[in-house]
């Protein structure tokens, strides 16, 4: 079997390098490398040509694997690398030896892997194989992510040589160099360098295991060195300094050394993040199962595809993410990154397998019910709780290896079932995963548990009879994950310890409770979790579990309904951060009001009023009598007036009410943030606070500006004739006034009545149309007064509008814009 | 050997300790507060409950409390060790949702009256000999909460001084059955703990054994429902686990399971318990025994006071310096606005907009009334902003401060208009206090013609509020009623302007102050904890 296969591996592999061990440590670190890997890889010749292939999506395979391997090697402790480290060691051990010998293996090797690519993902694994001289190796590896591939190929052999492991295995840390080197000896090598590189995080091993004993802890350099080469490929990614290095023959790599992928990622799908993730353990996985059974040429699995509304949902989230991502904290970010990322590592996976955890207390038989759908004991059993540490995954048919490295199970913690690929056609394409309980006093369990439930497709809870009702079950994971129903699978196993009636009446409880945590259940044919009793013990209803989970795993629509399951986790918990209790948006009403106390401020009403009196004044002034102005002139020279005293007409220095525009800004602000959620509430005010700096000193300037019309007051067209009245009324008494003197002096013949007509006419006339005139001014002031009114008022109005309404507008508009984001992610799942 | 005696002392030291135990408050959301809130319930139950009856009546029976995980076969236990149905077993779970005291019929009265457990409604059931119906069928049992309620049965077969208590699952999906069987625990003079072969591994009911030795009361496990091919292998790992806990000397009983345990609701043969039968038996009857028991328990309990309280009293000053710090980002937001008015006072503030506009107007194109209305407004216009400007502050500042999460505390939006009313209605009475002030002033010139009052009132204020801008109406006012006047007019406006201002702005600091002061945290209950502390550790 399989199983036993890889142990022995396992151990050989430990003896042959503990070295690898310490390797297993550095995931992160090959991860990036990994990416790098290709970056260089491009420079490199051949390893450019992996560069090339590797376009984004490529770099993340390869920081996959090196993630992979890294982390199983972390994970698994040294087991994994280990167990590369055997193979490839073999000459690793050797080191330079073997470089020549594998180098002729490798090649042969590179060849295949181009052509057995399984998964992508694998192309680490090639690499470890070509570490290890052995064709098989290589072909894993070969098969880097088909995205890359081709890139990858080429280095996948140039690995093979890479191996040049001799040097690495010489150098240990220096085996970045050592892998340069070799790259470089062989220049077609290069390419494999890489791809060696990422494989080797293991294979490289039998290197790569040096170097990395060489004590870097970090994956990354681990990787890094193991690869040397790969590292110059990968290097780019992350470039721990060592890496680089190595890389460096070639590589440019490190030149890009960012890391990540995430950064990019953006763009893309892949992440340096996911490429992190992935990375685990695909290689040392592969290596494993040696299982033969793989076709020479396997067909690169096809990765998953997510339908339309799925993606668009996906497409909207991750835009909603990135609008939001500098005005929410990244903590509130967190879940839906998580589950972005999640969905795009997901899907370069295979799209054929369904990944199925089995889930459930200690002591309720999951691995006894994981050992009964493999027919053979693969998990171990026993009474000791807690029983399993560690998940352990078993794969019905082939390419889910890169699955199984994204969960970070390590190699010797791979099976296959007992009838080998063809004999369970039923379950073709299931990859089971045993976890360890989640409710015992080990907390690591519970942190496996954790991590995997978030990265499989499917879970099968398993429950008994006396643990069912247990309050960390059903409020830790049952409640929380309502809304993956869909994907659940709930057992009550050990019914074989119930007698007769009760096993029925239990199951109808945990219904009941099920139901009562919100969970769907998938009864009459609708879509919901699958609740079944069973024993795994004695078999009983174990053939409905196997006929459901067949039906299921042949839908093949658990990874994408998974996704969703998260997306719509995750769309409510933003709710509170995107959603308005109100209609967001700053009405016309509230802009008036802006503009009225920005007018105030200024003194617009004020101001208005003045003019109006001050040219009302005056043409009462001119249109008044003589005699009335003679007497006013007089009465100034003897009092001057208190008021308006020289300092007006200096312009004043902060003419602006400061504390009424401060008040304007605010109320303004809250108006317009009023019932938004708080992140957007807080931009809204910042953006006012932003633009109504400098506001009262722009005031000031316009109201200086515009306070009064230029030149003199405009005058109406009756004015002159008023004036014209008014001497003439002035006139007439002068002429009335002569007139008389001249008949009291004789000059003239004495008529009384017309002269004293005409003075009378004059005397009477100049205040009558004094009066009327300023009975006809009122009209004309009142304009004027309006005029400059208008003018203050329009100024303050235009500058508010720009410097404040805008800035609050924009942020309006780009909260809407988020929320109509928000409103996609969510509306599939409503719908 | 320890003794347990009536000691008046010792009693009322603790029940002094007890109410200031339940005193203690803990409301502003801060990290910590939950979990004293729960210690204190905890602390209250095992007081009240536990130690001061059991101190008071050192006689009493011996309670000895089942508990463990659902499942776990407490009520079968419970069931076995009577020889009778008394507790409903089953299946389905939770099973036990009423908790069952079992005592012989002469102890009865010991648990009648509320002398323990006095939060629990009692449900008496008729002394049934057939045994046969079970008490859920009692009417008054399903009349009553049956969360609260505390059914006790009598029966011979268990000796006297001993009650037996079953009690719900202490990790039930009910969070109400959860509470009442923490509380539950917490009156026993003994903790039997019944965990399974599939669960002793559990986390939840380690914990329980963790603080049942961090109390130090006297503990039995019993380990149930072990199926008999792997009796040997369980229990020495349970023991192992046990050891490694430090509680390898906690006695620990195996009860294998058999195919009449739980399913069927039937009785365990007796044999299956007679270990556990015996070991209470012993305890409720043996005087030395039993002391040994019930000291072991109260005094692990009067010890655990030591440092269960200054946790309880530290959570206490935790409250209060967070509600210190709450009050003080109120009073420094209100310092800082008001120095900032101020000084915007001082530098003519008031005199700009309108207010300017009126006074270039003035007297020609405007009257002194318009004047000093738009003096008015502006003032209020300037408070109003120092007052909003701070709750701004205070608000950016308790945002990042979580125990300002509590409902009331920064729901202050109502508050806003009548803000700016009182601020009018403040505004308004300085006003015409100044105007009677002119008057004053221009009824003791013994000027012919006597200046209008409102227009010295308005030069009055423009001088005041006006700043530098304003020092023309200081001359202007100096030659209405002279410079002796105008000088003395100046310093009864500023002094009364000055009031107003202090009057306007501590208001409006007491009305943001006034929730939190509402939540009432004080110093207090720190000193009083551990004063009461100490003196109950001198009374031992």
């Amino acid at each position: 079997m399989r199983a036993v296969t890889d142990q022995d591996r396992t151990e050989h592999a430990a003896q042959t390098a503990q070295t690898a061990r310490t390797e297993g440590t550095s995931r992160g670190t090959s991860a990036t490398t990994g990416p790098r890997a290709r970056d260089v890889g491009g420079a490199g010749e051949a390893g450019e040509a992996a560069g090339a292939a590797g376009s984004v999506g490529a770099s993340g395979a390869w920081g996959a694997w090196g993630a992979e391997n890294s982390v199983s090697a972390g994970r698994a402790g040294s087991a994994e690398g280990a167990m590369d480290a055997p193979r490839a060691p073999g000459a690793g051990a050797v080191g330079r030896p073997r470089t020549t010998g594998s180098a002729g293996p490798a090649p042969g090797v590179a060849g295949r892997p181009a052509a057995a690519g399984r998964t992508p993902g694998y192309a680490g694994h090639g690499g470890q194989g070509l570490a290890h001289p052995l064709g098989e190796p290589a072909e894993r590896q070969g098969r880097p992510e088909p995205a890359d591939h081709h890139a990858r190929v080429p280095d996948a052999r140039r690995h093979a040589r890479g191996p040049g492991d001799g040097r690495r295995t010489g150098a240990g840390h220096s085996d970045s160099d050592g892998a340069h080197v070799r790259t470089e000896g062989r220049a077609d090598s290069r390419g494999e360098s890489r791809a060696g590189s990422r494989t080797d995080g293991r294979p490289a091993d039998g290197a790569g295991a040096v170097n990395r004993t060489g004590g870097r802890t970090d994956a990354g350099h681990s990787a890094a060195r193991t690869d040397g080469r790969s590292d110059a490929h990968s290097a780019d990614a992350r470039s721990d300094g060592r890496t680089d290095a190595c890389g460096d023959g070639r590589a440019d790599a490190r030149g890009e050394g960012r890391t990540d992928g995430r950064a990019e990622s953006a763009g893309v799908w892949d992440d340096g993040l996911i490429a992190r993730r992935v990375t685990e353990g695909g290689t040392g996985a592969a290596d494993l199962v040696p299982v033969a059974p793989r076709p020479p040429r396997p067909l690169p699995v096809p990765p998953l595809a997510y339908d339309g509304p799925l993606r668009s949902r996906l497409d909207a989230l991750r835009e909603l993410v990135g609008l939001s991502r500098t005005r929410l904290d990244s903590r509130t970010l967190a879940e839906a990154g998580r589950v972005l990322d999640e969905a795009a590592a997901r899907r370069r996976l295979s799209g054929q397998h369904t990944v199925v955890a089995i889930a459930g207390a200690t002591g309720s038989g999951k691995s006894q019910l994981f050992n009964a759908l493999a027919g053979v004991p693969i998990s171990e059993t026993g009474v000791r709780r807690p029983t399993t540490a560690a998940p352990i995954a078993c794969s019905w048919s082939d390419g889910a290896a890169s699955l199984i490295d994204r969960l970070g199970i390590p190699g010797r913690l791979r099976r296959r079932p007992v009838q080998g690929t063809d004999a369970d056609p039923q379950l073709r394409g299931l990859v089971l995963v045993d976890l360890p309980d989640h409710d015992s006093a080990a907390v690591q369990h519970r942190e496996h548990v954790d991590r995997i439930l978030g990265l499989v497709d499917a879970v099968i809870w398993v429950v008994d009879p006396e643990k069912y009702a247990d309050a960390i079950l059903h409020e830790r994971y049952l409640r929380p994950m309502a809304g993956h129903a869909e994907i659940m699978f709930i057992v009550l196993n050990q019914v074989d310890r119930l007698p007769g009636e009760a096993a029925d009446q239990g199951l109808d409880d945990l219904r009941r409770l099920l139901d009562e945590d919100g969970i769907a259940l998938g009864e009459y044919g609708e879509p919901g979790a699958t609740v079944l009793a069973l024993s795994a013990l004695t078999g009983e209803g174990l053939p409905e579990l196997r006929a459901a989970l067949g039906q299921f795993v042949a839908g093949r629509g658990a990874a994408a309904r998974r996704i969703a399951a998260d997306v719509d986790v995750a769309a409510p918990r933003l709710r509170p951060v995107y959603t308005a209790q109100r209609r967001a948006g700053l009405s016309e009403e509230a802009r008036e009001e802006f503009a009225a106390r920005l007018a105030d401020a200024g003194g617009a009403v004020a101001a208005g009023e003045a003019a109006e009196r001050a040219w009302l004044r005056n043409a009462g002034r001119a249109c008044g009598t003589p005699w009335l102005r003679l007497w006013r002139w007089y009465q100034d020279r003897r009092e001057p007036p208190t008021g308006r005293l020289p300092v007006r007409t200096q312009p004043d220095e902060e003419a602006t009410a400061r504390q009424r525009v401060e008040q304007a800004v605010r109320t303004v602000a809250d108006r317009a943030s009023a019932g938004l959620p708080v992140p957007w509430a807080q931009a809204v005010r910042e953006a006012a606070v932003r633009g109504a700096q400098g506001l009262p000193e722009a005031l000031d300037a316009l109201a200086a500006q515009a306070g009064l019309p230029p030149g003199r007051p405009p005058r109406p067209g009756w004015w002159p004739a008023a004036v014209l009245a008014q001497a003439s009324m002035t006139i007439l008494q002068v002429i009335g006034g002569l007139w008389l003197v001249g008949q009291i002096i004789g000059v003239m013949a004495p008529n009384l009545g017309v002269p004293v007509l005409l003075m009378l006419a004059g005397i009477i006339g100049g205040p009558l149309v004094e009066w009327s005139c300023r009975i006809a001014a009122r009209g004309p002031a009142r304009r004027y007064g309006q005029e400059a009114e208008r003018r203050l008022r329009e100024a303050a109005a235009g500058c508010g509008r720009a410097r404040v309404l805008d800035p609050i507008a924009a942020e309006l508009l780009r909260y809407r814009e988020v929320r109509e984001q928000y409103a996609r992610v969510r509306g599939a799942g409503v719908r | 050997m320890v003794t347990l005696d009536v000691r008046p002392q010792l009693l009322e030291a603790l029940s002094a300790l007890r109410d200031r135990v339940a005193a203690a408050r803990f409301p502003l959301p801060l990290d910590g507060a939950p979990r004293a809130r729960a210690n204190r319930d905890e602390l209250l139950a095992q007081l009240d409950d536990y130690l001061v009856p059991r101190l008071k009546q050192p006689e009493a029976p011996l309670l000895a409390v089942v508990g463990g995980s659902t499942g776990a076969g407490k009520s079968t236990l419970v069931n076995s060790l009577v020889g009778r149905r008394v507790s409903e077993a089953g299946v389905l779970r939770p099973t036990t949702r009423t908790p069952v005291l079992v005592c012989h019929p002469e102890d009865s009265h010991w648990f009648g009256d509320p002398r323990v457990l006095p939060g629990l409604a009692r449900v008496w059931v008729p002394r049934q000999d057939t045994g046969g119906s079970l008490a859920g069928d009692d009417p008054l049992a399903s009349e009553e909460d049956p969360t609260r309620a505390l059914r006790i049965e009598t029966v011979e077969t268990l000796p006297p001084g001993l009650a037996l208590l079953d009690a719900p699952d202490i990790d039930s999906l009910v969070a109400e059955n959860r509470a009442l069987a923490a509380e539950l625990i917490c009156a026993a003079d003994i903790w039997v703990m019944v965990t399974t072969a599939a669960r002793y591994a559990d986390a939840v009911p380690w914990h329980l054994l963790r603080t049942a030795k961090e109390y130090d009361v006297t503990l039995v496990t019993v380990l149930d429902r072990v199926p008999h091919q792997v009796v040997s292998e369980v229990s020495r790992q349970y023991g192992a686990l046990l050891a490694k806990a430090g509680l390898g000397e906690v006695p620990r009983f195996t009860v294998p399971e058999l195919p009449e345990s739980a399913w069927g609701g039937g009785l365990l043969p007796a044999t299956a318990v007679a270990p556990l039968r015996s070991w209470l038996v012993h305890h409720a009857q043996d005087p030395a025994a039993r002391q040994y028991a019930m000291a072991r328990t109260a005094h692990g309990l009067l010890d655990s006071l030591k440092s269960r309280l200054p946790e309880l009293a530290a959570a206490a000053a935790a409250q209060h310096a967070a509600a210190l710090r709450l009050t003080s980002v109120v009073e420094a937001a209100y310092d800082g606005e008001y120095a900032r008015l101020r000084s915007r006072l001082q530098a003519g503030a008031v005199l700009a907009g309108d207010a300017l506009k009126r006074w270039r107007a003035y007297p020609l194109d405007c009257t002194a009334g318009e004047l000093l209305d738009a003096l008015v407004e502006s003032l209020g216009a300037l408070l109003l902003c120092a007052v909003t400007a701070a709750d701004e502050r205070i608000d950016i500042a308790w945002r990042r401060e979580p125990a300002a999460d509590v409902p009331g505390l920064t729901g202050h939006d109502s508050c806003a208009e009548s803000a700016e009313h009182r601020i009018g209605l403040a505004v308004r009475r300085w006003r015409r206090e100044l105007e009677e002030y002119a008057e004053d002033e221009v009824r003791e010139l013994d000027r012919s013609v006597a200046p209008d009052a409102e227009a010295v009132a308005a030069l009055a204020a423009t001088g005041l509020l006006g700043g530098r801008r304003g020092r023309s109406a200081g001359e202007g006012l100096a030659e209405r009623i002279g410079a002796h006047g105008a000088l003395r007019l100046r310093d009864r406006a500023g002094r009364l302007l000055a009031d107003y201002l202090d009057r306007v702005m501590h208001t409006e600091r007491e009305r943001r102050l006034a929730p939190l002061d509402a939540l009432e945290v004080h110093p207090e209950p720190q000193a009083e904890l551990i004063a009461a502390l100490s003196v109950l550790l001198k009374e031992r």
